[in-house]
């Protein structure tokens, strides 16, 4: 019996990590790649064990936050293939079941959910934390109560309006004041007959009769 | 007697500024550089100044003397020259009311991005999202930012020129503020006009030199500049070249609009119209060279930029494919990476073949671009990128709006002077009731221009309600100075005024090297568009997010061949017209002289 337990336990010794390993694939789990260089240039750090220690747990807490409290564990997430790129694929298993995965679909939701937490995380954006074949939700666009651009016409608008009725009034009143000096200067002229009454006749202009008139003032 | 002396520029500065403000216009910035680029960049100088000083300046000057001599708007001036050339001046008029009519859409649309400026992010820097905010709008994404901002949420513009939609409102309240704007700074004829040239003339130089200062400082700048330099000198034995460069010029100076006879007629009688001829139209063509060097320096930003974005999209490309870390890809040494890639693992470059792009500043160097395009979409491209983006996008299209407006000022005036010229029209309606019923006319029939298929109406108009009328016009007038009126009465008119004779240059000028010139542009013309089969228009295809060519319809091209034989059709009619009454004239006066004889 003892012999049976201790080959069952060197059994199961080997076939854990294998089992594992056989888990993570990328059909049941998400690619991720980080382009932490492209995005800090100078302040970028060093992507080592303790970052991916990081990341498993952040993974873990947006489990948790969809799922609603389930007791997801760093040890939860299995990571494979990583490179240089600093790339690798993850898959996410039951809390109650390692051997069982969660569902892709499930896990896609819950990284959409806390996308934006995960990207603060790690100091990046949606385009250089890439997880391959989730796509980002976009920023909604702002909305404004009214159109900007409606403000700025009703402005210049108001001051066209404004200057064309200042100079349209402003004429009006000069014409006025005009026309009322000139009636008062045709008013004390000569005999009467205002030059007007006369031009529109067909008759000829007599200059010579005008200029007597004014002769005949002096 | 006159009871109202014609009215006068305050100064002779308001005369010189009104006419660089009219002549110096959107052609300036969006014409000559494109020009510039097709024909060998430094080397189409060359071609430019010769015909500047051989056809610009000597028929510029011609115009102003008409206008100062006979103080009259242009129909006015050429009835009292000949009675049977009273028609050249309607055909001005009519080309000028052609050109009011889509001008002013310009500055609707220049207005319509300016508003648009006052937010936090510009409107064309990024695409819409859909409903589910998954993606991006699909116009969008098959065409760029700039281009779905422009034909979508500017334009709306629909398939083809047979689609009418609605009107456009947010345009039509930009162009309604446009014609506002025209009326407010002719309201008064002259006398407001010419208060307003001091700022419409000068501004578009200060932002002009903001922008060259801006755009010589930009990434990459210098790239698009020395491209522009760099003589390309095989282009001028290119005729093309010559025929661009005369026509560039005798566009650009506004000639054959009436605006610079009806300008010229405001002024005194002795003004030395000679020195400032020279004047305006060497300020025009400098502007042009000045605003193509700008132009470059922008291009020379978006080709950078669109170059080094580019690498970036290749080295993410190689980098993902091939797992490789990302200090061992940069952007110099790609090529090396892909030919090694070629040879080690070719297979897996063979898979992603498709998405591999070559690079070439060159290439997007060579996207040469003119008009609408290059104004409201390459521009607004490369301003996007540019830091503090709302601030230069405001400056820049407020800059578009002067140049638009002041070249407006003078299409109107063209218009106004001629129609305050008959009395009968003068006496009935006051100059402000006048001004606003041509504008008011002008306004209604625009709002065509702002309908969903209103940008096709727009090019027909640009392309062919001018040119063909304007070489004919210009011909016409040159060949009536030379040889009807002739040169001797002409060149002692110009004595009388300046106190000197024109000296020999201008002299053969007018007589024989100005008129070949204009005959064999008019036969080239005439060429191009027979030899060019059905005329065409460039359609936005939503789908593919490419403007595609398409063939008029049959009414379209009806409409274009009213468009030319309305206003050329005015000299021939008016000829007959004058010929007929003149005809029952001299029998009335001849009987009238029999019965006295009696």
């Amino acid at each position: 019996m003892w012999t049976v337990w201790t080959v069952w336990m060197v059994w199961m010794v080997c076939l854990v990590p294998t089992t594992s390993e056989a888990l993570c694939t990328e059909d049941d789990g998400y690619k991720v790649r980080l382009s932490i260089k492209t995005a800090l240039g100078g302040d970028a750090y060093e992507w080592n064990e303790s970052e991916m220690f990081f990341f498993k747990a952040t993974l873990a807490f947006a489990m948790r936050t969809y799922s609603g409290g389930e007791q997801y564990d760093v040890s939860n997430i299995l990571v494979c293939d990583e490179t240089l790129r600093v790339s690798f694929v993850f898959v996410v298993t039951k809390p109650s079941n390692t051997s069982e995965l969660v569902p892709r679909t499930e896990v896609e939701n819950a990284i959409k959910k806390s996308r934006h937490r995960i990207n603060s995380a790690f100091l990046l954006t949606d385009q250089t934390l890439d997880f391959v074949g989730i796509n980002p939700t976009l920023a909604a666009p702002i909305q404004y109560d009214t159109p900007p651009w409606l403000i700025a016409f009703g402005v210049v608008m108001g001051l066209v309006c404004a200057g064309i009725v200042a100079l349209l009034v402003s004429t009006f009143l000069n014409k006025k004041r005009s026309k009322k000096s000139a009636d008062e200067e045709e008013a004390g002229r000569g005999n009467g007959i205002l030059c007007e009454s006369i031009r529109g006749k067909d008759g000829l202009f007599n200059q010579g009769l005008v200029d007597d008139d004014r002769l005949t003032k002096l | 007697m006159e009871k109202e002396s014609r009215p006068s520029w305050d100064n002779p500065m308001q005369f010189v500024l009104a006419c660089v403000s009219y002549a110096v216009g959107l052609g300036n910035v969006w014409r000559f550089p494109y020009l510039c680029q097709m024909h060998g960049g430094g080397g189409f100088m060359i071609p430019y100044l010769i015909m500047l000083f051989v056809e610009g300046i000597p028929l510029f000057y011609m115009e102003l003397a008409i206008g100062q001599k006979m103080r009259l708007g242009s129909i006015g001036a050429w009835s009292a020259i000949s009675p049977y050339l009273g028609g050249l001046g309607i055909a001005s008029v009519v080309t000028s009311l052609y050109l009011c009519l889509y001008y002013n859409v310009i500055n609707a649309w220049s207005f319509w991005y300016l508003f648009h400026s006052f937010q936090a992010v510009l409107p064309w820097s990024d695409c819409p999202v859909n409903s589910n905010r998954t993606a991006y709008l699909e116009e969008c994404e098959v065409a760029t930012p700039t281009q779905y901002f422009f034909f979508r949420e500017t334009l709306n513009i629909s398939s083809s020129i047979d689609e009418n939609g609605g009107v456009h409102m947010g345009l039509a309240l930009c162009l309604l503020l446009a014609w506002l704007i025209v009326y407010l700074f002719i309201v008064k004829g002259v006398k407001s006009t010419g208060k307003v040239v001091y700022f419409t003339a000068t501004f578009p130089y200060v932002v002009l030199i903001i922008y060259l200062i801006r755009g010589v400082t930009l990434h990459g700048a210098l790239n698009g500049v020395k491209y522009m330099f760099t003589p390309k000198m095989e282009q001028l034995a290119n005729p093309q070249t010559w025929i661009n460069a005369a026509t560039q010029i005798f566009f650009s100076l506004g000639l054959g609009f009436g605006s610079l006879i009806a300008f010229a007629s405001y002024n005194h009688h002795n003004n030395n119209f000679e020195n400032q001829a020279i004047t305006v139209s060497l300020i025009n063509s400098g502007t042009s060279i000045f605003a193509s060097i700008v132009t470059f320096s922008i291009y020379g930003f978006k080709a950078t930029f669109n170059y080094e974005s580019c690498l970036e999209r290749m080295r993410l490309l190689l980098m993902n494919t091939f797992e490789l870390a990302e200090d061992t890809v940069h952007i110099d040494n790609i090529s090396f990476w892909i030919t090694d890639l070629n040879r080690t693992q070719p297979e897996q470059i063979a898979a992603i073949a498709s998405r591999i792009e070559t690079c070439s500043l060159e290439a997007e160097l060579d996207t040469a671009v003119e008009g609408t395009g290059l104004a409201f979409i390459v521009y607004s491209e490369a301003i996007k990128n540019m830091p503090a983006a709302q601030l230069w996008s405001v400056l820049y299209f407020f800059m578009l709006l002067l140049l638009g407006m002041g070249s407006m000022l003078g299409n109107v005036t063209a218009i106004i002077t001629p129609l305050r010229d008959f009395k009968v029209l003068a006496h009935s309606l006051s100059n402000e009731t006048l001004n606003g019923l041509v504008c008011l006319f002008c306004l209604l029939l625009g709002f065509g221009f702002t309908t969903r298929s209103g940008n096709y109406w727009f090019t027909m108009f640009n392309e062919y309600g001018a040119t063909f009328s304007l070489l004919f016009i210009v011909l016409l007038e040159i060949v009536t100075v030379s040889y009807i009126y002739g040169l001797k009465r002409f060149e002692k008119d110009i004595e009388d005024m300046l106190g000197r004779r024109p000296n020999w240059y201008w002299k053969i000028m007018w007589v024989a090297v100005s008129p070949l010139l204009l005959i064999s542009l008019f036969v080239f013309y005439i060429l191009n568009y027979i030899q060019g089969g059905a005329p065409t228009y460039q359609a936005w295809d939503k789908d593919v997010g490419r403007s595609v060519v398409k063939e008029y319809p049959v009414y379209g091209q009806v409409f274009i061949t009213l468009l030319l034989v309305s206003s050329v059709s005015c000299v021939p009619l008016t000829a007959l017209y004058a010929f007929c009454t003149r005809h029952q004239r001299g029998q009335f006066q001849t009987s009238i002289v029999q019965l006295n004889m009696l």
